[in-house]
C-alpha cells in the first residue's frame, strides 16, 4: 500500500515533467543552435548546373548569371566558383565563435560570399559592383530608378534609398542614389532573415 | 495503530520526498545536457568566468569579439598595476552588454568602462546561438530577465531560458566526456576574459565594407548606449569608447562620423585603434592571427599597452602592483598565462 502510493506520486511528477518537455519540442519543430542551414531547394548534395540552376530558378528565385554560370542563392558554391575561374582576389572571415569560414571571391564587377553549413559552403549573396556586369533582367549599375520598375514592376518593399524585390527565399536589393542604381545584391533569407 | 492523521502526513512527506528527488534529477539533468562550451566554441564560457572573481576590478571592458580577442589584462597589470577583466563575448549585442553593465556595476564600481562601439551596427536580435553564448552564462538577476527579454528572437521563448531543459534535451545523444567534467564546475577559458591566440596569419585581401543604403546607426542601439552613459554617470564611473584596431568587419567613415560627434557632445573619450596602427606598433602580417578580424597575442599585448599608458599617464589610474592579496592573485594568474602561451606555441611547433 505505502509502496503504491510512493509509486503513484512519483510517476504522475514524471508524467507531468515528460508533458512539459513535450510541449517545448512542439510547434516549431526541433531548432538547433548552429549555422543557419541552407534552404532545402538548395540542399541537394548534387554539383551545380544549368539544369538544376534553372530548376531553382523556376522555383522563384532571382538568379545572376555571368559567363553562362548561374549563381543562385543558398546553391552548393564548389561548382560554381570552379565554373567562375580564377577570382581577382579571396578572402575568408572566421566567425566570431562558430567553426566553419565565410568566404569572398572577388570577380570583375561583382563578390561572390559563402556561408558553411556542414563540411560544404553556400552561396549567401552576390554584390555587383560596377557597371562591367548587370542582371539576366538588364538592369546594372548607373541605370535609373525608372528602368528599375519598368523591368521588375512593384518591389516588395521601399526603404529610403533600398529597394526590395523578394522571391524563392531571397532577395534581389537595389540602393539608389539620386534616382540611379549604386549597389546591386543578391542575397540568401537563410543567411539574412 | 498510526491514526488518519498520521497517516496523511506521512503521505505528504514521501509526497514531498518524491518531489524533491525527481527535481533534483531534473537539475542534474538540465546541468548535463545544457552546453559547456568546453571544446570547440569556448566563446560560450566566458560570461560566467566573472563571477568567480574578487571584485576589486579599476578597468572593465564591455563588448563583442572585438574585446575578448584584442585586450589582454596581464599587460594592464603586469606593466602599469591596473587591475581589470573582460566582460566580452561572441557578437554581444549593445543591449546585452548594458545589462552585462548594469549587473557589474551592482558587484562592483570600477574607475572605467570600456565599450567597444562595433556593436552598435546591430539594431535587433541577430541569433540564438550568439544569444545564448551570452545570456546563459549569466547570473539569475533582474539584469539577465531583462537582457533575455531584449535579445530574443521571434524563434526564441522565454521559458527556454528559464528551463534550459526544454531546449537542450536533445543534446542527449551529443554528449561528450566534458559534459560530464564540467557538470558542477564553469570551464574557464580565458585571462580575465582575454582569449589567447598565438598563430599568425597575416591579412590579406581584406574586403572594402558593401554600399550601405544606410550609414545611420539605429535608435535601439543609440538608445543604449545613452542608457550606459547615463548608467556610468550615475555611478560615477568613467565611460570609454573604443574601436578596436580589427579590419574586418568593415568600419565605415559614416559611422566613425556618428561615434565621434557622441563622444564629444557627452565629453567621452573615444579611442579608434584603426587611427592608431603607426603609434601602437601594430603590423598585420604578424598580429592577427584571422588575416585581420582579431588580434593575435602579440597584437593584443600591442594595443593593452598604448591604453595602459593611456589609463597611467592621462587618466591617473593607480599602480596597484604592491596592494595584497591582489598582487598573489595575479601571480597565479601570469603563470597560467605564460603556460597557455608557451603551450599553444608548443603546439605549432615554435619552441
Amino acid at each position: 500500500m505505502k509502496n503504491h502510493a510512493f509509486t503513484r506520486s512519483l510517476l504522475l511528477l514524471l508524467a507531468v515533467l515528460a508533458l512539459l518537455s513535450l510541449c517545448a519540442c512542439g510547434g516549431s519543430g526541433e531548432k538547433v543552435i548552429d549555422r543557419p542551414a541552407q534552404t532545402e531547394a538548395a540542399g541537394s548534395d548534387a554539383p551545380m548546373t544549368a539544369a538544376n540552376a534553372q530548376a531553382e530558378t523556376e522555383a522563384g528565385g532571382y538568379v545572376f548569371i555571368h559567363n553562362g554560370v548561374k549563381v543562385p542563392m543558398d546553391a552548393e558554391a564548389s561548382a560554381i566558383v570552379e565554373a567562375l575561374g580564377e577570382p581577382a582576389s579571396y578572402f575568408e572571415a572566421a566567425s566570431c565563435a562558430f567553426e566553419g569560414l565565410d568566404k569572398m571571391y572577388t570577380y570583375g564587377g561583382f563578390e561572390l560570399d559563402t556561408y558553411p553549413t556542414g563540411d560544404k559552403d553556400y552561396v549567401s549573396a552576390v554584390i555587383l559592383r560596377d557597371d562591367s556586369v548587370a542582371t539576366p533582367e538588364g538592369v546594372m549599375i548607373g541605370d535609373s530608378a525608372d528602368k528599375l520598375q519598368e523591368v521588375y514592376g512593384e518591389p516588395a518593399s521601399v526603404s529610403g534609398d533600398l529597394v526590395t524585390y523578394e522571391a524563392g527565399g531571397m532577395q534581389l536589393r537595389f540602393i539608389l542614389e539620386q534616382d540611379a542604381v549604386r549597389s546591386i545584391e543578391y542575397i540568401s533569407l537563410a543567411v539574412e532573415g | 495503530m498510526p491514526t488518519a492523521e498520521k497517516l496523511r502526513r506521512r503521505a505528504l512527506v514521501r509526497f514531498l520526498l518524491s518531489a524533491a528527488l525527481v527535481l533534483l534529477c531534473l537539475f542534474l539533468l538540465q546541468r548535463l545536457v545544457t552546453p559547456k562550451y568546453a571544446g570547440d566554441i569556448v566563446e560560450g564560457a566566458l560570461i560566467s568566468e566573472y563571477y568567480a572573481e574578487a571584485k576589486d576590478h579599476d578597468l572593465i571592458f564591455i563588448g563583442d569579439c572585438e574585446v575578448y580577442e584584442n585586450f589582454s589584462p596581464k599587460v594592464l597589470w603586469e606593466e602599469y598595476g591596473v587591475n581589470s577583466f573582460i566582460r566580452g563575448s561572441a557578437q554581444q549585442l549593445i543591449w546585452q552588454s548594458y545589462y552585462l553593465l548594469e549587473e557589474t556595476l551592482h558587484y562592483e564600481t570600477p574607475r572605467a568602462v570600456v565599450f567597444n562601439v562595433l556593436a552598435l551596427q546591430y539594431n535587433e536580435p541577430q541569433r540564438e546561438a550568439y544569444n545564448r553564448m551570452t545570456l546563459d552564462g549569466m547570473r539569475w538577476s533582474g539584469s539577465k530577465l531583462k537582457s533575455i527579454l531584449a535579445s530574443m528572437t521571434e524563434e526564441e521563448s522565454l521559458v527556454e531560458y528559464l528551463f534550459p531543459l526544454l531546449r537542450y534535451h536533445t543534446r542527449w545523444s551529443e554528449l561528450t566526456p566534458e559534459d560530464a567534467e564540467y557538470l558542477f564546475k564553469d570551464y574557464r577559458p580565458s585571462h580575465n576574459g582575454f582569449l589567447m591566440r598565438v598563430d599568425v596569419r597575416p591579412a590579406e585581401n581584406v574586403p572594402e565594407g558593401r554600399i550601405l543604403a544606410d550609414y545611420s546607426f539605429g535608435d535601439r542601439a543609440w538608445s543604449y548606449l545613452e542608457k550606459m552613459r547615463l548608467l556610468c554617470e550615475e555611478k560615477g564611473v568613467q565611460l570609454i569608447l573604443v574601436k578596436a584596431p580589427s579590419l574586418y568587419p568593415y568600419w565605415y567613415p559614416q559611422w566613425e562620423e556618428q561615434v565621434e560627434d557622441y563622444a564629444a557632445e557627452h565629453g567621452l573619450l573615444y579611442i579608434n585603434y584603426l587611427d592608431l596602427i603607426d603609434e601602437t606598433g601594430l603590423d598585420f602580417s604578424t598580429d592577427t592571427y584571422d588575416a585581420g578580424l582579431h588580434l593575435n597575442l602579440s597584437g593584443a599585448e600591442k594595443i593593452s599597452r598604448h591604453l595602459g599608458q593611456l589609463l597611467r599617464e592621462d587618466l591617473g589610474f593607480p599602480d596597484r602592483r604592491g596592494e595584497e592579496p591582489l598582487s598573489s592573485r595575479w601571480q597565479e594568474k601570469l603563470a597560467a598565462y605564460e603556460a597557455e602561451r608557451e603551450s599553444q606555441l608548443a603546439a605549432l611547433g615554435k619552441i
